[in-house]
């Protein structure tokens, strides 16, 4: 919202920028150059469609910034993908979520099971509560996928697979990725490995590659290509180590069993040769490297609160499915 | 050799071997030289030594860090999991254990897998892959689904009825130290280097 107070850190952004942009190779610099160019024609140009459906719309509002109805500034995406992530104001960080958020829901379908759907948002909401940013839209959902994958998005969204579902044993084990995934979020882990791709100048080649699949206008085309490319290929790997780190000690302070995200790993690491992991393995550092870590950090410091008792998952649905039948059956009055 | 039979019959009915093959029984390795635990619990009675490396059947039972596993003279005992290294070269009985699958998939860091590199084709599960970096290449952006997720959305009240039903309770826990790196933290710079490599 106020951003005057900032413009010299903006300048010093664009500055950086630019420098960024002549030190890479000629020709990337060019079409560097090229892209923001036509992304700024785009932010500059008043946008055609206001409907909350239109990606490009809600875009264009998110790059104009709370308020500021007349003209957006062109320094502006630059110094959001350029500035620390600690920077980004709350509610671009929620609406940046949002557009990514959609990316993910486009891949794959939601899970039909409402009550699956609503037992995840009850545990996941439940640990972000405990969480350094307890008051995000914490939102949490089950993708109809085979595989074993989590994924989040700024501003707290939370995704996990229907395959993870049905491969975790225990509700510490889900509640130990829930909390790996709550920790990206907090971290803000996602604006900072899209920034570094920003600043990389490779912006330029994901967008041509993409450019066809464009459904939102050239403004959104540039945060799709940032959000899918980010997904393949995962975050950065100390952000991992510190996401389990802050995990292990968020699922205790939520009263799970520390031990359950080290459990999962486990079965990641022999997991290896199984394709549902493709993804999650590909786009994390090694098990082994995760565990020792963890173990490093861990010592016995959290074995008073280690053996917990912990519901299995379906255990757990069917008690939730009970309750459910037992609120329709009761007299209305 | 009855409960032999029973314990086999119980990691096949664990949710987690179900969803996979059944013939595969996570085979692990000891990290360092450790005893065998009756029960959880490091002053619990001891089975008996078990060597670096030894080879494990992982069960599926687990209490906190402790994990039970049998040992190939099918004593059965807890570990800790911290006890436990890479599965190493050790194949899961029965399961073609293919490395890679991975080809499509170029990763900043490498092939961060720890796996060992191969090119055969995993038997047991061709044909079914779960969400891949292709799908979410070709994704397009669904917002409707966002406002669906959005709706289902709970507040900290609902969640806090949760916990209580579910008798979870918040406890003061510190974080975490950062441990210190045998290498200096450098973001992604020369990839995850060799996995194996004792620390």
């Amino acid at each position: 919202m106020n951003t005057r107070p900032r413009a010299s850190t903006r300048m010093r952004a664009v500055a950086l920028a630019v420098a960024l942009c002549a030190a890479i190779g000629s020709a990337v610099a060019q079409d560097a150059g090229k892209a923001i160019g036509n992304l700024f024609n785009s932010i500059t140009r008043p946008s055609q469609s206001s409907q909350p459906g239109n990606p490009a719309g809600a875009l264009g509002g998110l790059l104009g910034g709370g308020g500021s109805k007349a003209g957006v500034n062109p320094g502006e995406l630059v110094q959001l993908l350029s500035q620390s992530g600690d920077n980004i104001d709350p509610a671009r960080e929620a609406q940046i979520g949002k557009q990514l958020a959609a990316v993910l829901l486009g891949s794959k379908p939601l899970h039909p099971d409402m009550l699956l759907q609503r037992y995840v948002n009850q545990l996941g909401r439940w640990i972000s509560l405990q969480s350094s940013r307890p008051d995000l839209h914490w939102t949490f959902a089950v993708l109809d996928d085979p595989g074993f994958n989590a994924f989040a998005a700024p501003g707290g969204y939370v995704f996990v697979t229907k395959g993870l579902i049905d491969r975790v044993p225990d509700e510490a084990e889900l509640a130990g990725i829930l909390a790996h995934e709550i920790s990206h979020v907090t971290g803000r882990h996602h604006l900072k490995a899209m920034r570094k791709t920003a600043r990389a100048g490779m912006l330029t080649q994901l967008v041509g590659s993409q450019l066809k699949n464009d459904i939102g206008g050239a403004l959104s085309a540039q945060l799709l290509a940032l959000g899918r490319d980010m997904y393949a290929r995962g975050l950065d790997q100390e952000d991992e180590f510190e996401a389990d780190r802050v995990a292990v000690a968020l699922a205790a302070r939520a009263g799970f069993d520390p031990y359950g995200l080290v459990s999962v790993l486990q079965h990641l690491r022999s997991a290896g040769a199984d394709a549902h992991f493709t993804l999650t393995l590909s786009t994390h550092p090694p098990s082994q490297q995760r565990l020792d870590l963890i173990e490093k950090a861990m010592g016995n410091r959290l074995d008073g609160l280690a053996g917990l008792p912990s519901a299995s998952v379906h255990q757990r649905l069917e008690q939730l499915m009970a309750a459910a039948r037992r609120n329709q059956q009761a007299p209305r009055n | 050799m009855k409960r032999l039979g029973l314990l086999l019959l119980l990691s096949l009915a664990a949710p987690w071997a179900q969803a996979q093959s059944p013939s595969q029984v996570d085979t692990v390795l000891v990290k360092r030289a450790i005893e065998l635990r009756e029960v959880p619990g490091d002053s619990a009675r001891s089975l008996g030594h078990l060597a670096a490396q030894t080879p494990l059947a992982r069960l599926p039972e687990r209490q906190g860090a402790w994990v039970q596993v049998r040992t190939a003279q099918g004593v059965t005992g807890w570990i800790h999991m911290f006890d436990i290294g890479a599965s190493g070269g050790a194949k899961p009985s029965g399961n073609a254990a293919a490395g890679g699958g991975l080809g499509s998939l170029t990763s900043m860091f490498g092939k961060a897998t720890g796996q060992p590199q191969g090119t055969s084709v995993a038997t047991s599960t061709v044909g079914i892959r779960g969400l891949g970096a292709e799908d979410i290449a070709r994704a397009q952006p669904n917002l409707g689904a966002v406002g669906q997720v959005d709706a289902m959305r709970l507040d900290a009240a609902q969640a806090r009825e949760f916990a209580a039903a579910a008798g979870l309770n918040a406890y003061a826990v510190p974080a975490l130290p950062t441990p210190a790196r045998p290498k200096p933290a450098a973001g992604q710079r020369g990839g995850p280097g060799n996995p194996q490599e004792a620390p």
